[in-house]
């Protein structure tokens, strides 16, 4: 078997994402923290919420970072399924993760820094990054001035229906993190994908 | 029980009134003989050498009707006690140096209560605060019925700035607009949640009258008209029927939610170290704070009628307006958190497992 290296995440993805990364753990706990108080004693609810507000908006910046690398390098079709192609692409990476990856069939997936994700990343990803980590930071935002946004609180329900937004997505981000940290590990070796995301290759067979 | 309780206080003070009122009652001095000469714009005291408030002698009669004192019977020389009788032969028919009015004759406890807070202790400084610093003295209104912003522009806000101190809490502004001075700083006086009727749309609360005539109903039908199970109690079913209810007349009200102190005595205890500062105490689903919940319906003259209303009204979509975190989360989010994160786990752990299981499997292809 032949191995090369494929240069896959360039040096700006690298630093976004594990800043992202070390910020949405952070988020999380926090969050838990803030949610349940009484419960939890990780640490005071007034350090709690200082921190949380400091991460959230180290996570806004750094998600503009992210944006604007993609988008200014064009390399933001990568996050963009081919149509045509898509449903049966989705189908057969399905397959494999629920099937043809027990018996080690080969991922029908082949990275290259040009198609990064496979169709179910992508689907995953646009998602995440367009829809629901904007909604989760504007709805993060308007918790973090209520008075301030008072107009736009009322005019989307009041702080209640904002909260359940940010709560929702909150246990959304953190189920994510359980399946995306487990999906990371079914690289070729259990540690294969970790460590491309600090060196930036991937080993191709 | 705490309607029981005020009627024991008012009856007491009525009691009281009643009977230091009986001798001016039969000299019958009545107001408007005050207002004869009290009521001229232009009445001045001749010298100030005692350092009265100010120097007008005007008494506002309107106002003065309308006041919580006037409103429960009192007469002016139930406050100016020293004027026994009018003797028109003088050019003043009363002595012209009246004794100070002692509020504490008939408010004892909060006089008792007053005593202690660090008000009183700025005296070794040189500075004595009366009772109408913060009242007024003829124009005492009801204060039930007020809202937060009201109470702290009308007391302590006139002569603090909270903003510039209370740097260790976040969210100032949420803070002081939706809890009261006195909750956190007089630490024996009772809390209570109040709910009041707001219209998002012209910034205004309604008074309890346009509440009723909305539903078409006096003050004493409400609760019957409200309270089905008869338990006293609005539970959320009842709750939201009387949210319904207002839809339906095509009212949009939102319920303005605020943790306030009750009106007691001990309101007047204020101190700075024993004030509250744990976050806990208020973020927390067990606060003592939300123990009581009331929709308060303010009178037309300024009193206020409470209606008791359960806690869990408070972790509704009724009160949209209002969230206190961690202290009235929304239970039915967490059991979607629980479902979410535990597909998650289960999803993973299954995952592995299988693929722990197939190891051999591949093994054997790989030969
Ligand atoms: C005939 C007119 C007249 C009537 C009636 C009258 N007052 Fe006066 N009152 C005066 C004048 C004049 C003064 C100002 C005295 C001065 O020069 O300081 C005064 C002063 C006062 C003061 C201020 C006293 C102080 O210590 O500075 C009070 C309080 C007062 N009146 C209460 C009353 C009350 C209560 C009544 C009714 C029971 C009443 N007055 C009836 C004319 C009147
Ligand atoms: C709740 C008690 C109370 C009642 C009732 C009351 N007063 Fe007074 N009055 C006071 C106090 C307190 C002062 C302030 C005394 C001072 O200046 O030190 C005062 C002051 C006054 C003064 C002096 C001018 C001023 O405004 O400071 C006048 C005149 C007066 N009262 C008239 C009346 C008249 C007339 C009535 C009835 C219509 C009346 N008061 C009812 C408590 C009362
Ligand atoms: C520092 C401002 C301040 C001063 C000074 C003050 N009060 Fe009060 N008073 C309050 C507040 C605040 C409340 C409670 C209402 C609330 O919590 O909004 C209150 C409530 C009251 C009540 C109604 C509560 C009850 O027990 O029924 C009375 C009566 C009262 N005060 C009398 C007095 C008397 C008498 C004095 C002088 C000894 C006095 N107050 C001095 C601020 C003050
Ligand atoms: C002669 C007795 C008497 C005197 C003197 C008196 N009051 Fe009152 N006060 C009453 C009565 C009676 C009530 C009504 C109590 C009730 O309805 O629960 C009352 C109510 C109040 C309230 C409560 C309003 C509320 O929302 O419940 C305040 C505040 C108050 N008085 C302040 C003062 C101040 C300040 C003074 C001195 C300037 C004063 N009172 C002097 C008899 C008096
Ligand atoms: C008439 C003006 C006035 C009003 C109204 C007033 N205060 Fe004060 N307050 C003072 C003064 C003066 C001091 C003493 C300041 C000092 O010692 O430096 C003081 C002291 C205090 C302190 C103690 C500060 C310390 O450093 O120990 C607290 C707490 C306080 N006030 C809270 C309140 C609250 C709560 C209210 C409303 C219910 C209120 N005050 C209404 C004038 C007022
Ligand atoms: C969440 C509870 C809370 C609320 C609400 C609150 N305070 Fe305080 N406040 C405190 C505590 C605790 C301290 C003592 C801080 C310290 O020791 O440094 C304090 C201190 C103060 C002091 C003394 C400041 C100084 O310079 O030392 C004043 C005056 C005061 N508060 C007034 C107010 C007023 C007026 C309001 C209403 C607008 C208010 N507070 C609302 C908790 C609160
Ligand atoms: C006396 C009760 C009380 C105490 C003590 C208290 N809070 Fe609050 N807190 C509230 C209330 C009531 C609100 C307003 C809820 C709303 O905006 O609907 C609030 C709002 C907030 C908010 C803004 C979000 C929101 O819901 O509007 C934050 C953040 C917060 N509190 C944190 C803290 C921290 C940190 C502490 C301790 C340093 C603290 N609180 C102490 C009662 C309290
Ligand atoms: C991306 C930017 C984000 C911002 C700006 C943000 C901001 C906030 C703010 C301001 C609050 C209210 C606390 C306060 O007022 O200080 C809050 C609460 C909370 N946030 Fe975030 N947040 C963000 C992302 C996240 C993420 C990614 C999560 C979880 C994965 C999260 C979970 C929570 C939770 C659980 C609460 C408590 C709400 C409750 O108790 O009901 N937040 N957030």
């Amino acid at each position: 078997m032949s191995e090369k290296m494929i240069y896959i995440h360039p040096a700006p993805v690298r630093v976004w994402h594990w800043i992202h990364a070390a910020g949405i753990v952070a988020l999380v706990i926090t969050g838990f923290q803030i949610r349940y108080a009484e419960m939890l004693g990780i640490m005071p609810l007034r350090d709690a919420i200082t921190l949380h507000n400091y991460v959230g908006f180290m996570v806004i910046i750094d998600y503009f970072i992210w944006l604007g690398y993609y988008l200014g390098t064009g390399k933001i079709k990568i996050y963009f399924p081919d149509l045509r192609t898509f449903v049966p692409n989705a189908i057969r990476q399905a397959k494999y993760y629920g099937f043809g990856i027990f018996k080690g069939d080969p991922n029908p997936h082949v990275m290259t820094p040009d198609n990064k994700f496979n169709a179910l990343q992508q689907k995953a990803y646009v998602g995440l990054m367009f829809m629901l980590l904007p909604a989760q930071m504007i709805s993060g935002v308007f918790l973090w001035r209520v008075k301030g946004y008072a107009d736009y609180v009322h005019l989307l329900g009041g702080i209640k229906i904002i909260d359940t937004i940010h709560v929702i997505l909150f246990f959304f981000f953190a189920s994510f993190l359980i399946a995306h940290c487990y999906l990371a590990t079914l690289g070729h070796t259990p540690l294969a994908h970790f460590k491309a995301m600090f060196t930036g290759y991937e080993e191709h067979h | 029980m705490k309607k029981l309780k005020e009627a024991a206080r008012s009856s007491g003070l009525l009691f009281l009134f009643v009977f230091l009122a009986w001798p001016a009652l039969v000299t019958a001095m009545d107001n408007g003989e005050c207002f004869d000469c009290h009521s001229d714009e232009t009445l001045t005291r001749e010298n100030n050498e005692h350092g009265h408030i100010n120097n007008l002698l005007f008494v506002d009669e309107g106002r003065f009707n309308r006041s919580v004192h006037h409103i429960s019977g009192l007469f002016c020389v139930d406050c100016h006690t020293d004027i026994e009788a009018l003797d028109y032969d003088n050019e003043v028919p009363h002595a012209r140096q009246l004794a100070p009015v002692q509020c504490g004759n008939c408010h004892s406890e909060s006089e008792a209560a007053f005593a202690e807070s660090a008000h009183m202790q700025i005296r070794s400084k040189g500075i004595s605060m009366t009772c109408y610093a913060c009242h007024d003295y003829h124009y005492v209104s009801y204060l039930a019925g007020a809202s937060v912003a009201e109470r702290e522009d009308n007391f302590c806000a006139k002569c603090h700035n909270p903003h510039r101190s209370h740097d260790w809490l976040p969210k100032k502004e949420e803070h002081f607009a939706f809890v009261e001075c006195t909750v956190c700083h007089a630490p024996e006086v009772p809390r209570h949640i109040h709910l009041k009727f707001f219209d998002l749309m012209t910034n205004k609360y309604y008074q309890g009258d346009e509440i009723l005539e909305i539903l078409g109903i006096s003050y004493e039908q409400f609760m019957p008209l409200l309270d089905t199970d008869k338990n006293g109690i609005l539970s959320r079913q009842e709750f939201e029927a009387l949210e319904l209810m207002l839809r339906q007349k095509n009212v949009h009200a939102i319920f303005h939610v605020e943790l306030v102190a009750e009106m007691d005595p001990a309101a007047h205890q204020v101190t700075a170290e024993g004030a509250e500062r744990n976050c806990e105490k208020c973020h927390t689903p067990e606060s003592p704070y939300f123990n009581a919940v009331t929709i308060a319906l303010p009178n037309k003259d300024g009193s206020v009628d409470h209606h008791r209303v359960e806690r869990a009204v408070l972790e509704s979509y009724s009160l949209r307006h209002f969230y206190i975190y961690a202290g009235t989360r929304v239970k039915l989010l967490d059991l979607i958190g629980i479902v979410l994160l535990g597909g998650a786990a289960c999803g993973v752990l299954g995952h592995l497992t299988i693929r722990v299981l197939t190891i051999r499997l591949r093994r054997n292809k790989d030969k």
